[in-house]
């Protein structure tokens, strides 16, 4: 079995969070595995250094705020 | 720096709990109650409805300010619309979780807790002295209090079990992702609820409509994403409520997550408890949360109280908590999970013929334990579902 990666690759695309629709219901969080996602007062904040692309928040939004944005 | 013994983050059913039983079991603590929202019971990310036996153990609902609706019937209706209706065990009711959440929060503070609301806790950190620092957030600024112990009711999206360092995460097929609105001027039995199943309705999860009034209900549905055709949570509801309450006049509207999942393997560690939806202990059957919250709200005020008292908040002393919550619902949601996964196998067709079995059996014998007994002789297929009760 080959070893780990020493270093993460940097994934093509991010999860991106529309402010303008999120109603903070906080869903997203507990789905995220590298707890990426957080709560911040009125503001749902996605870190995209943390975020590993892997899209398991996309869909279970119940108002379709997520979106993959390229990694700029 | 202000020093309390117990700091409770949340104030919906399992924080007030919590933090007043904290307070009942040893009066001379000082306890805090912190709600981020500038009112307790606001926003509500509900469906409000609650069993009777379960509400009565905190909080009497005959003619309550906070209890909408009393229930006594269910009307289950198959996927190709079949309505089965089923005597309920007990009575339910609908709450008015604004009214109700505030009159748990006054009866915390009724009996010397001190609650703060427009209050975020924002990061903790462990003090030298073993307690835990936690930075809060408030329209004056921030400010860091101390406590002895921490008790979690923050809700699905909990931030205390993580910075405890705990695995809060759930896997996707576990979480429903919940839409629902007040909808006016609707015809509905106002004294039953209504639950609707089926792939194209409400995949992995079932719609709901719980009477608010004689006009007016909650009108909602829970989808597993995994499992959905693509549209989210509220299009599958604008498309259910198109086709049953098309004249309704939306009132309001929420959505929300509810973890399906069962109890988190690790509730508590060093100074923290975690309870509720934070500790994933709803039912993962029905979905109902409000009732195990405030019992495992109960369990850790009273744990938070006695590990004071005994100078000693250690992990494994908070271990009792965790142990009685198995004890008393823990072990049983493990039993409903896999139940819940073995319904999953069916399909459609199968719960349109089971609604016509039931539909079989006379009314005033419909009893739960009929129906199960009539539906495993008529399909077999139920049968590993009712054996993995046994497992």
């Amino acid at each position: 079995m080959a070893p780990p990666p020493l270093v993460r690759t940097r994934p093509a695309e991010v999860a991106a969070v529309d402010l303008a629709v999120c109603d903070r219901c906080g869903l997203c969080l507990p789905l995220c595995p590298p707890e990426a996602i957080h709560l911040d007062f009125q503001d749902l904040l996605i870190d995209r250094h943390t975020c590993t692309g892997c899209r398991k928040c996309i869909a279970p939004c119940p108002v379709g705020a997520l979106a993959m944005v390229a990694n700029a | 720096m202000p020093d309390y013994d117990v700091l409770v983050v949340g104030a919906g059913p399992a924080g007030s709990v919590a933090a007043a039983e904290a307070k009942r079991a040893a009066p001379e603590l000082d306890v805090l109650l912190i709600e981020r929202d500038p009112f307790v019971g606001t926003p509500v990310r509900c469906a409000e409805g609650v069993g009777d036996p379960g509400l009565r153990e905190f909080a009497d609902p005959d003619g309550a300010p906070w209890a909408s609706r009393k229930i006594t019937r269910v009307i289950i209706l198959a996927p190709d619309d079949t309505e089965v209706k089923v005597a309920w065990p007990d009575v339910a009711w609908i709450l008015d979780r604004t009214r109700f959440d505030a009159a748990l929060a006054a009866q915390a503070a009724a009996e010397g807790v001190a609650v703060h609301v427009a209050t975020e806790a924002v990061g903790m950190d462990r003090t030298a002295d073993g307690r835990w620092a936690m930075r809060l957030r408030t329209s004056g600024g921030e400010e860091t209090v101390r406590a002895r112990v921490v008790i979690g009711a923050d809700g699905v999206e909990t931030m205390v079990g993580r910075w405890a360092g705990l695995d809060t995460r759930v896997p996707a097929r576990d979480m429903e992702s919940c839409a629902q609105y007040v909808l006016d001027g609707i015809d509905f039995d106002p004294d039953a609820i209504y639950l609707q199943f089926g792939d194209h309705i409400a995949p992995g999860g079932y719609a709901w409509l719980f009477p608010k009034s004689e006009r007016s209900a909650n009108v909602g549905l829970g989808i597993v994403a995994l499992k959905s055709d693509g549209r989210n949570a509220r299009e599958y509801l604008d498309e259910w409520i198109a086709r049953r309450y098309a004249g309704g006049a939306r009132t309001g509207y929420t959505v929300g997550g509810v973890i399906v999942h069962h109890t988190l393997k690790r509730t508590h560690t060093d100074g923290v408890m975690i309870c509720g939806d934070a500790a994933h202990m709803v039912n993962p059957l029905s979905g109902g949360g409000i009732v195990n919250a405030m019992k495992s709200g109960r369990l850790a005020g009273r744990a938070a109280a006695a590990a004071i008292r005994a100078g000693d908040t250690s992990e494994a002393r908070l271990a009792s908590y965790h142990q009685a919550w198995m004890d008393l619902l823990g072990e049983a949601h493990v039993k409903y999970y896999r139940i819940k996964q073995a319904l999953a196998d069916l399909d459609d067709a199968f719960f349109n013929r089971l609604a016509r079995t039931v539909n079989g059996i006379p009314s005033h014998k419909r009893t739960l334990g009929r129906v199960f007994a009539h539906a495993l002789v008529r399909h077999p297929q139920l049968i590993p579902v009712a054996a993995r009760f046994f497992v």
